[in-house]
């Protein structure tokens, strides 16, 4: 099969102008939705190495087409942020399917590694303001740009996660008061902006110097800015370093820093709470999507059924924020 | 009860440490990752046989204290009546309810949780 895949990427890239060997085709682990391969592909000059995202050929309702994926990613690009560069793009209906060619951006993803091997020392020292001004550049990028990507203002955002959580008929008190508190609060002090949506360890990669390129634009939309800076600072994504608010190694206060030093925008940590009460009880209900999916018969999977367990972890934080002065 | 010794806790237990012991270190990777996440499993099934009896009970008093009414000393009620407003978001024994059922929960799911960790210490 992979023989299979491997030539058709030789005839889409010789479509694009690029006549070469592509060898080394290995899969890496994808989200839910897609399927990431690496490949060297190598023609009369040089090789180089390349990353293949396909979808499944399943729409999911919380993902945009790899079409639009990597159109988006071009766009993002021109605003100076860093994001690996599209080589070719697949439409749906022919060649590689909905998918597309994008240059390999060397370094880490895998956030344990980040955040405890000595390589990368360096690197977490200045990460929290690097992604500060990563996302102030995503944040600047013209919305008028982008017909398909959809637009989710966030009141309607947290009507679709209520109408979720509901659906699944588990009654969850501190999900309950999360929404309802939410429902009190004022959403109206920032601009629609281009929201990348899943903005964390895992989704960047990271090398030496910091940060290299973000990743994994499947959830991307048209809402308000903060949720991003509200999910980069959950503890669900600390990976057990909560001490350190920003994604488990940085301050809040650099991160905040490096976005303002772009964007001009200033934001205070009581703004930044009501974003971490979103994002928290946004990645619960996630969680139960997932579960759910197992429980309903659709997948059979122990990491899915396993993490509806997790959702006490997000009520936890999510009382911790709300009553007990959590970070 | 009309089963014998090993208790269902002690089996649970028993195959945990096979996993842990015999099986995960012989493993590549990515299959000793998802045999960590089965152990973790067979984990909150063991501290929920353990402590589901006390929790719940515990849980229930915290109930009947909040609504003094035992048909609706339950979760679903609680959750009920935060939607439809009949508890104030700033009722501060709502509050407390649900930071200790909460903390209830996490103790059998994972115990290691960092938030949990930082709030019973």
């Amino acid at each position: 099969m992979s023989n299979d895949l491997q030539l058709k990427i030789e005839d889409f890239l010789l479509k694009n102008g690029k006549e070469g060997k592509v060898s080394e085709l290995i899969p890496l682990t994808g989200g839910a939705s897609a399927e990431t391969w690496k490949f060297t592909f190598s023609d009369k000059k040089k090789s180089e190495q390349l990353i293949l995202r396909k979808g499944s050929g399943k729409k999911s309702p919380l993902a945009v087409l790899k079409s639009e994926e990597a159109e988006i990613q071009q766009k993002v690009k021109s605003s100076g942020a860093p994001v690996p560069e599209i080589v070719a793009i697949s439409s749906d209906d022919k060649d590689l399917g909905d998918a597309y060619l994008m240059n390999l951006i060397p370094g880490e993803s895998i956030a344990r590694k980040i955040l405890r091997d000595n390589k990368f020392s360096e690197a977490r020292q200045k990460l929290a303001f690097q992604c500060g001004e990563a996302l102030a550049k995503i944040h600047s990028v013209d919305t008028n740009d982008f017909n398909q990507v959809p637009k989710k203002p966030i009141r309607e955002e947290l009507e679709r996660l209520n109408l979720t959580y509901k659906s699944f008929n588990q009654p969850l008190p501190v999900f309950e008061y999360a929404f309802k508190w939410l429902n009190q609060q004022d959403f109206t002090t920032r601009k629609d902006a281009l929201v990348h949506g899943d903005f964390r360890l895992g989704n960047l990669m990271i090398d030496e110097s910091g940060l290299a390129a973000v990743i994994d634009w499947e959830m991307v939309s048209i809402g308000n800015p903060m949720l991003d800076i509200g999910w980069m600072c959950i503890n669900s994504w600390r990976f057990g370093q909560s001490e350190k608010v920003v994604g488990g190694f940085g301050d809040l206060e650099e991160f905040l820093e490096g976005y303002s030093s772009i964007s001009n925008e200033e934001i205070d940590n009581e703004e930044v709470k009501i974003w971490q009460v979103l994002g928290t009880l946004r990645w619960g209900i996630i969680c139960l999507i997932q579960v759910y999916a197992h429980l309903n018969g659709d997948v059979n999977s122990l990491e899915k059924a396993a993490i509806g367990r997790r959702v006490s972890e997000t009520e936890i934080d999510l009382v911790d924020l709300l009553f007990l002065g959590g970070k | 009860m009309i089963f014998d010794r090993p208790t269902s806790v002690e089996l649970v237990e028993v195959v945990s440490e096979f996993l842990e012991k015999e099986i995960k270190i012989n493993l590549p990777d990515h299959l000793a990752f998802k045999t960590q996440i089965a152990i973790n499993v067979l984990n909150i099934v063991k501290r929920e046989q353990q402590n589901e009896e006390i929790l719940s009970k515990e849980s229930k008093e915290i109930l009947l204290n909040l609504f003094k009414d035992p048909n609706k000393a339950n979760i679903r009620e609680l959750a009920k009546q935060i939607e439809t407003g009949e508890l104030k978001l700033d009722d501060k024994e709502l509050q407390e309810a649900l930071i200790e059922i909460t903390k209830k929960k996490i103790s059998v799911d994972n115990p290691k949780y960092s938030t949990y960790k930082k709030l019973i210490e």
